[in-house]
Parts: C-alpha cells; structure tokens; sequence
C-alpha cells in the first residue's frame, strides 16, 4: 500500500524505557513501522505489551529513547514540546477510551475546543455540523453526564474531526463500550476515515476492529511480533 | 476501635493531599490567632485592672454611707486580705479669721494598700508616704492657699487641733479628675475623736482591699451573694478610670476583631479544602457504600479522619498561641508596672474550642454530603452529586461564623457590622460572579482567543468560579479591613489624642481673671485654650417633686441626688457630644433648658418636657429637659452630664474651668504662673494622656503583628481556591495540550481568567471594607469624621487583582507543564 500511496507517519526503531522501582524498564525495543496518508492501522497486543506508549510516541504526547519518529514530513525528535504542541493542533486529532469530555462544558463546547484553540471564528457552525455528521446534533446543549457511552464517544469523535486532521489517533476507542454501540461507533470512525480521507490510527484489543484496518502490528513485551500488511 | 484506628491509618495515608495540609493549617492558624489575642487581651485586662487598682487604693473596696458591719472586714482577713479603713466627709476648716470647705478623707496608718501617696513635706522634699499621724493632717495645695497656710503650721478641724504634715500632692482618688472642693487627708482616729463619723454625719465609709487574686475574687464573690448596707456600693478598679477603660475596650475590640476576621479567613480556606476533599473522596466513597459500608459508618470514618488531623493540629495550634503570648507579654508587659505574671491557660482553651466549632462547622455539610452518596455511584458519574435547592446543612457555616462573630466582638453592634459587611460582600461578590459568567457565554465567542479560553474556563465551572469569587472576596475584605481599615481607624483615634491636646485643667477661675489668665498663658507657651462656666449646685426635684422624698428606684440615681452636681452651658453643642433626642437648646430660649446626659435619662427615667429644679448657692432654676445627648466620655475633653441653657444659666454663682495644652518642659513657668493666681487649682494630665497614647501605639503594633496571621490566612484561602479547581485544571490542561494548545496560550487564558476573579474580588473587597469600615468608625470605635482611605483601598483592590493572577498564574504554571500522556495513561 505504502508503494501506491504517500507515507504520514513512520517510526524507525524506536525504543522507550521508564525507571521503574526495581529499576529500568523496557516498555518498546526498536519498533518500526509505516502507515501510508489515507489508510487505517490498528496496533493489537496484550495488556502491557506497549500498545499505547507507542501511540503516544506516534502522536508526538512523548518522545523516544532512541529512533525517530517523522510525521507527515516533521521529524519529532527535532522538535520541541511546544512544536510538537503546534503540529498536532494542526494535523491530529484524538479519542480516547474515557471520552475525556470536560464535564462542565456542552457537546456542542466540547467539540468547539480545537477550532477555539486555532481561533476560528466560525468554531460554533462547524462544531454544530461535526454533531449532525455523528447524529447528535439533537443533543448539542447536553452535557456528558446527560450522555450515554456511546453519545458521548460519539462527541468525542466529533470532537476529533471537526478540525478535519490528517491523521486521527484512537487509543481503545471501543474499549468502554457495548459490542452493539462499539460496533456503531467503528462504523463511524471508517466512515469518517473514508469520507475525509483521515489516516486512522488506532490502539485496540478487539480483533474484529483490528481486522477492519488496512494494517496491523501485535506487539509483544515492547517487540512488534507480528505485522500484517507490511506496515513494516 | 475498629474506627478508630481506620480512621489514624487513613488520615496518615492521606496526610500527603494538600487539601489536608491546608484545612490543617487553617486550623492552626485559627486557634493561634484567636488564642494569642485572648491570652493577651485577658493579660491585659488584668493588667488594667492592677493599674486601676493603684487608682483606688485596693484591689477592691466597699463604700457605705453607715458605718460597715465588721463581718466584711472579718471575711477579708478570713480570706487572707490586707485591710484599710477610710471615711470621706465635706468639713471646713478654720486657720485665723478665714475658713474653708474640705473634702476631707480620713484614713488609717495602713492606707493606701495599693498606688502612691504623694507628700511635699516643709522642706520642699517629695516624699511617698502613708495617712498621717493622729493629730496630723495632709492640705493639697487649693487648701494652703485659701486658709492662707504653709506646711507646719495649725488649723482646726471639727474641733480638733491639727498641724499640718505635708502637702498632699498625690493620692489614689478613684481617677476623678477634677475634684471640687480642696482635699485634705486627716487620721481615721481623729475623725472619730471628733465625732465626725457619728450617727447624723454626712460620712461615707470605705472599707478597701488587697491581696492575691483568688482571694480579691473570692471576697468579691461573697460581697456581692451578700446583702450590702442600704447605699453601700462595691467599688471595683474595672468601674474607675473611665478613660483607660474605654480606651482599653477600644484595644481590646481592635485586636478581638483582627483575630476573629484571621478566624473566618481560616474558616473560608477550611470550606473550600474540605469542599476539595470531599470531591476527591467521592468515587472512594461510592466504592466503600458499594462494598456494603452503612452511610454511619462512611460518615464516622470521615469524620475521624478529620479529628485525627484536628487533635495535634490544635495542641500545635494551642503550644503556638502560649508561646507568642508570652512573647508579646514581655513586650507589653512595661505598660503595666504591678500587672500579675502567670499566663492564663483559659483563653487558649476557650481558642482551641473555637477553631474546633469553626473547623467543624465549615467542613461538615461537605463531609455529611459526602457520605449520602449512594452506591450505585460506582457506576453512574452523574450520581455521585446530587444537586439541591436548598441544603440546610450550610446553615451551619453561617451559625459558627455568626457564632465567633458574636463571641469574639463581644457587642452585638459590632458583630451584626461585621456579619452585616460580610454577608453584603458575599452577595455582590456573588452576583458579580454570576453576571461575569453570563457575559463569558456572550462575548466568548467574539473574543480574543486567549480571553475566550479564560472566560470558558470560568464558564466551564460555573458554581467553582462563583464559590472561588465570593470566598476571595470575603478573604480579600477581611485582609484589606486589616490592612487598610483598621491602620485608618488606628489612625483616627490617634487624632482625637494630637499632640497638642488639652494637658492641664486649671479649676476655680474668676470671672476677673480669665482675660488676664489667658494672655499670661500664651506668654509661657499655653495653646487650645477653652475655658468653660462652672457652677455647683444641687438637684432638688424633679418635675416639682422634691428628692428628699425619695421615690428614685436606681440607687446611682439616689447617690448623685445627695452630691454636688457640677453644671456649665454652653450656647454651642460641645464636641464629642451628640443629641440622640429632642434638641439643643437656642441661644435664648423661652424658658430655662437642660440638656442631660444618656446615663442620666436612665438613671432618673427622664423624658423630654421633664422639669428638673436645681438649687445653686442661694438661687433655684427650673429647666426643662430639651434634649438628650450621647456623650463620649474617653475623649478627653472636659465634659458634663448636665449643660444648661446660657442664657437662664449665666447668671448663676459660677467660676471658670480652663483646660489647654502646655508643651512639656514647660511646667516650671506654670507653678510661678500659679503663683500669681493663687487660688487657682491646676490638674495635670499628661500621665493618663501618656498611657492612653501608649497603649494606641501598643495595639498598632499588635495590629500589625496579628495582620501577619490574616495574611497567612488570606494566603491558605488563595491556595484553597486555586487547590479547589487544581485537578480539575490539569486534566483540562492536559486535554488542551493533547489537542496541541501552546503553554502560551494556556498561560495567557489563564491569567485572564485569574484578572477577571481578582477583579471582582479586590472590587467588591475594598467596596465592602470601605462601608465596612465607615460603619464601624461611627458605631463602634467612636470615631467622629471617619473617612475610609479611598485610595490606599483601590491600591488595595489593584494589588489584589494583581497577586490573585499571580499567584494564579504561579500554580497554572505546574498545570501547564503536565504531560499531554497523561490522558493516555488514564485511559
């Protein structure tokens, strides 16, 4: 795939450890990896084997040990938190398992962040069209404790698009969900995914999402035991 | 037991939270404030009360018009007291052809038991000294002069020859500062000897008292379960010394209320920790309810925690407050030469019980709150905090911090004020909160970005944000009352006492002499002269009721009938008077008026139209009561329960009373001055002048000291009101940083943020603290003309405003910097 179209997102053996209380503790051991602009890529593997520290890394929330990590052209490891902070307002969007809606603000202000954060001025129109486009637009002045699950992952993928990324990273998005509202919300990301063109990334332990994606890596204890697609 | 010890372990596993740190320290501080000034407020009663009693001449005493029964001077030695016996009668004396009318006091070789007889024997030589000899007798100078007399020399006195010892230059006298007629002090057997103190003499008996404390306590005790004599009066130090006493109370209602504002600063941080804590508990709670805890049990726990911090936090609070007691004790300590030394414990006490109540009342509803939260929260967020209209439990609050208001000011007045200012404070506080927050959702969107970020994080939490405005608000109220306020009162009261205020009184001026008095005054440096008409009389009736006839039910009111009553009038309203009903006489009225004092009109039951008949020398007048005048008796100004009309008035038999300023160094040309116009009688008194002035400058400096606790509790409530909104800040700072907000723009909307809730607080705080302050200047302190210190107030609001962004920008920057993976982390 990577052959046919260009790359966003490639990690060349990146490497992070912690110091831990019995000492230092190796959470990934030269990972590589390519993921092409437009397609999809799910990182599986068991609890602990990494999964979301190298999302992290991917993302630019952390840097690497060693290796490199080049974002739509952008080097990561040259450049700073603040210019990490900058690349991601403009090329990245998130969603987490928690939702991590802020609590006091409504859908439709939570989805209005990103666009408040570029200083857009038509940052309410565009967050109410980001609610109709994931069936909430009825639900706009509710706050999240007024939601269920799966609405209010549902503002939080809003949330994700409404600033139309280039790449989207999802960190067990179904994780906190039914299988029947988890399955809603998949059809909804790829619909995104396909219709805006974003690459997805995502962190999941459910096979049947993994399966859906153009590309997939199963770590194991930090190491990349198997990948499909040649993402490598 | 078993809650016990749950309760220790939790309160030390969870000793690391900051919210508990600071409700500990409030805590602290709490007690150390209300107990530092207690002990030394109740220090500095008694100190007073020792310097009273050198006033008197005891510690205590009892005064009869008949002779005492011997049983209280028995219960006195019983007790372990020292004793004396005094007798005090009007007599005149005669030397050669002229003869004077003495108030003549009669005493015992032992008196005075407490303070100093001053003596000037034939020698010129100053000398303390004890009553005199029998035969013996003691003149004051306005005696010599009019019977023409000189140390060593005889006169007769109720029939008995006597030569006198000494001049009398001192004595203890209760504090009266202007006597009427000369003094002479004579051997208590010679009075009795002549007959003087015999069944028909117009004597009172004194019986006066000194010993340990306990036992002038014990003593007092018994005297007052004791039925007195008919007329007979108790006369204690804290009764005397009208001037000291306000100016104490004065002290004493600065510093209560210095440490009762530092309480309620404490009491704010505590409220909004314990807010915080409770927040932070609440999933743990629901976890604990789910796993079977009874909501008792929940409650317990929670509240065991809180006594486990609450328990050595006081004892430290307790240890800390004896301790900067007894320092400041030695600072103070000069003031009151004889004051007893032991430090009082009870004062502390009584403060660890008050930061207890306060403790309890203000983090109770949060905690009661707390433990209603039901199991099935473990599953449902929204669950965990039901919102209600409204919540009794805060009342509580509110009781406790009326409560110490009241406790503390010690006047009602004072703590409706105080409580009054406050709640105001809280209000507009409030209100401008929640009017900030309407336009935050208005203008938002047009707004700067940076602003629409600070005004969305005020919006985003709302009730916070309203919670966090009126706390500060309060806090920054109480701190500029302090700061500002209180120094400005401090302030005014030491211009009531200039430098160059009245220090001498010369009685007894003739009409013939006032002219002349006043040039020669100027001549040696005398200034603010005021010279006022005197005239002795009597009341003979009220409302042509005769008051030999008895019928007055206030004994006062009986005592006062039977003296010589001094009366003067004035065409102008006198300052530090005030007509609180009817109103001041003309200059001519039709008929003769009066103007009487509030303890008068209470102590007779007098009415406007009342006609009260007084007898002057030979004459009568009859003057209806025109108006009644509050009168402040700590100014020292020369001033009357009585003021007549001048125009009836002036005719009376009168003399003249002086009072003006003379510099220091200055006295000697006034005794050759006095020499000149012998008859005169000069009383000095820059020595009360000197200790009133001495204990205004002491309380500034206390002030100042206790302002350092309010700062600290103004900085605990700062601290708490950021450390409420803390987690929740880092999580959303977090999720900002993950959506790539620059640190820039997360400080920029955060100082907008912190400005907008500086602003409303430092406002409304100096708004308040200025009504505040002008409230209390009238009502409580007494100050005429207050004026509250506009500028150094908004200076005040700005610097506020100022130091809340900071310091809120100062723990913004630890938010700022957390790590965008934490969100990841969490899930």
């Amino acid at each position: 795939m990577s052959d046919f179209f260009p790359l966003l997102l490639e990690a060349r053996d990146v490497s992070k450890s912690v110091i831990g209380p019995e000492g230092r503790l190796e959470i990934l051991s030269g990972v590589s990896l390519r993921v092409p602009a437009g397609g999809s890529f799910a990182i599986v593997g068991a609890s602990g084997s990494g999964k979301t520290t190298l999302l992290g890394l991917l993302a630019g929330l952390d840097t690497p040990d060693s290796g490199s990590i080049v974002l739509n052209g952008h080097s990561l490891a040259t450049l700073d938190e603040e210019a990490r902070a900058d690349l991601r307002r403009r090329l990245v969007g998130f969603v987490f398992q928690s939702f991590h809606l802020l609590p006091a603000l409504t859908a439709e202000e939570n989805v209005m962040l990103p666009l408040e954060l570029e200083g857009s001025s038509a940052a309410r129109q565009r967050a109410r069209d980001a609610l109709d486009a994931v069936g909430l637009g009825a639900r706009r002045r509710h706050y999240p404790a007024q939601l269920s699950g799966g609405e209010q992952q549902r503002v939080a993928i809003a949330r994700a698009f409404v600033h139309e990324p280039r790449v989207l990273f999802a960190d067990e998005p179904t994780g906190n969900l039914d299988q029947r509202t988890g399955h809603h919300v998949c059809d909804l990301l790829f619909a995104l995914n396909r219709d805006h063109q974003t690459t997805l990334v995502l962190v999941t332990h459910d096979g049947a999402l993994a399966d859906r994606c153009d590309l997939r890596i199963e770590l194991e204890e930090g190491r990349v035991l198997a990948a499909t697609g040649d993402p490598a | 037991m078993n809650l016990l010890r749950l309760s220790l372990r939790s309160a030390r596993r969870e000793w690391h939270l900051p919210e508990l740190r600071t409700l500990a320290a409030s805590l602290v501080l709490a007690v150390v404030a209300l107990g530092v000034v207690a002990t030394l407020a109740a220090r500095i009663e008694r100190g007073m009360l020792a310097s009273a009693a050198e006033l008197i001449g005891g510690d205590i005493g009892i005064s009869s018009p008949q002779a005492l029964p011997s049983t209280f001077a028995d219960k006195a030695r019983e007790d372990g007291l020292q004793i004396t016996h005094a007798a005090s009668f009007p007599s005149v004396a005669f030397a050669g052809e002229l003869s004077q009318l003495l108030d003549v006091q009669a005493v015992d070789p032992r008196y005075p038991l407490r303070g100093k007889l001053e003596l000037r024997d034939g020698n010129g030589l100053v000398r303390d000294g004890h009553g005199p000899a029998a035969g013996e007798i003691y003149l004051d100078n306005r005696a010599l002069v009019a019977l023409g007399l000189k140390v060593g020399q005889p006169l007769q006195l109720g029939g008995r020859d006597l030569v006198i010892g000494a001049e009398l230059l001192r004595q203890p006298d209760g504090g009266e500062l202007l006597a009427l007629a000369p003094r002479a002090l004579i051997s208590l057997t010679d009075a009795e000897q002549a007959g003087l103190l015999g069944v028909g003499s117009r004597a009172r008996h004194h019986l006066l008292l000194a010993g340990a404390p306990g036992a002038v306590q014990r003593w007092q005790a018994w005297a007052e379960s004791t039925a007195l004599p008919q007329g007979a009066r108790l006369i204690t130090p804290g009764q005397t010394q009208q001037r000291m006493r306000a100016s104490f109370d004065r002290a004493s209602a600065f510093l209560r209320l210095t440490a009762m504002l530092s309480a309620l600063l404490a009491g704010i941080a505590i409220a909004l920790s314990a807010q915080r804590y409770a927040r932070r508990k609440t999933a743990e709670v629901a976890l604990l309810r789910a796993l079977g805890a009874s909501r008792r049990r929940v409650l317990g726990l929670l509240l065991g925690t809180l006594g486990a911090l609450a328990v050595p936090a006081t004892a430290l609070g307790v240890l800390l407050a004896l301790g900067l007691a007894q320092l400041a004790w030695l600072l103070a300590s000069q003031l009151f030469g004889s004051a007893p030394t032991t430090l009082p414990f009870a004062p502390s006490l009584a403060a660890a019980a008050m930061g207890i109540a306060v403790l309890v009342g203000f983090a109770l509803p949060p905690l009661a709150r707390l433990a209603d939260v039901p199991p099935v929260a473990v599953f449902r967020q929204s669950l965990r905090r039901r919102a209600r209209r409204f919540d009794g439990l805060y009342l509580i609050p509110v009781l406790v911090a009326l409560g110490l208001i009241w406790s503390q000011s010690g006047s009602l007045r004072m703590a409706g004020i105080l409580a009054a200012g406050l709640a105001g404070v809280a209000l507009i506080a409030a209100l401008l909160a929640a009017l900030l927050l309407w336009l935050a959702r208005r203008i938002a969107p047009g707004a700067h970005p940076a602003l629409r970020l600070g005004l969305a994080a005020l919006a985003r939490r709302p009730a916070l944000s309203v919670v966090q405005a009126t706390s500060l608000s309060m806090g920054l109220c109480a701190l500029l009352l302090l700061a500002v306020v209180a120094p400005a009162l401090l302030q005014g009261w030491r211009q009531e006492l200039p430098d160059d205020t009245p220090n001498w009184f010369a009685l007894n001026l003739q009409d013939d002499q006032t002219t002349a008095f006043a040039k020669d005054l100027a001549t040696i440096g005398g200034n603010q002269l005021n010279t006022l008409p005197l005239a002795v009389g009597k009341l003979v009736a009220i409302n042509g009721r005769p008051l030999d006839q008895g019928g007055l039910a206030d004994e006062r009111a009986g005592d006062w009938a039977n003296r010589q009553l001094r009366l003067s009038w004035s065409a102008e309203l006198p300052p530090a008077n005030e007509v609180v009903a009817g109103r001041w006489p003309g200059a001519r009225p039709a008929q003769a008026e009066v103007s009487v004092d509030t303890s008068w009109r209470d102590m007779f039951g007098l009415k406007l139209g009342d006609t009260l008949s007084f007898s002057v020398g030979e004459g009568r007048i009859d003057a209806t009561v025109s108006s009644v005048r509050e009168v402040d008796w700590s100014s020292f100004r020369v001033n009357f329960f009585l003021l007549l009309d001048p125009a009836h008035a002036s005719g009376l038999p009168h003399t003249w009373l002086a009072s003006f300023h003379l510099p220091r160094g200055q006295t000697a040309q006034l005794a050759q001055l006095s020499r000149k116009y012998s008859n005169l009688s000069l009383v000095d008194v820059d020595s009360l002048l000197d200790r009133v002035r001495e204990i205004v400058n002491r309380v500034g400096c206390a002030v100042r000291w206790i302002l350092g606790f309010s700062l600290l509790a103004g900085a605990l409530v700062l601290a708490a009101a950021l450390a409420a909104s803390a987690a929740e800040r880092r999580h959303e700072a977090a999720l900002l940083r993950t959506l790539g907000a620059r640190r820039a723009q997360l400080c920029v909307a955060a100082a907008c943020e912190f400005a907008l809730l500086g602003l409303i607080a430092g406002l409304t705080a100096a708004l308040g603290a200025a009504g505040t302050g002008v409230w209390l200047g009238h009502a409580v302190f007494h100050i005429e003309h207050f004026v509250p210190p506009i500028g150094p107030l908004l200076g005040g609001a700005a610097a506020a405003t100022l130091g809340v962004m900071l310091l809120g920008l100062a723990g913004t920057r630890k938010v700022s910097r957390t790590p965008p993976m934490r969100l990841l982390r969490e899930g």
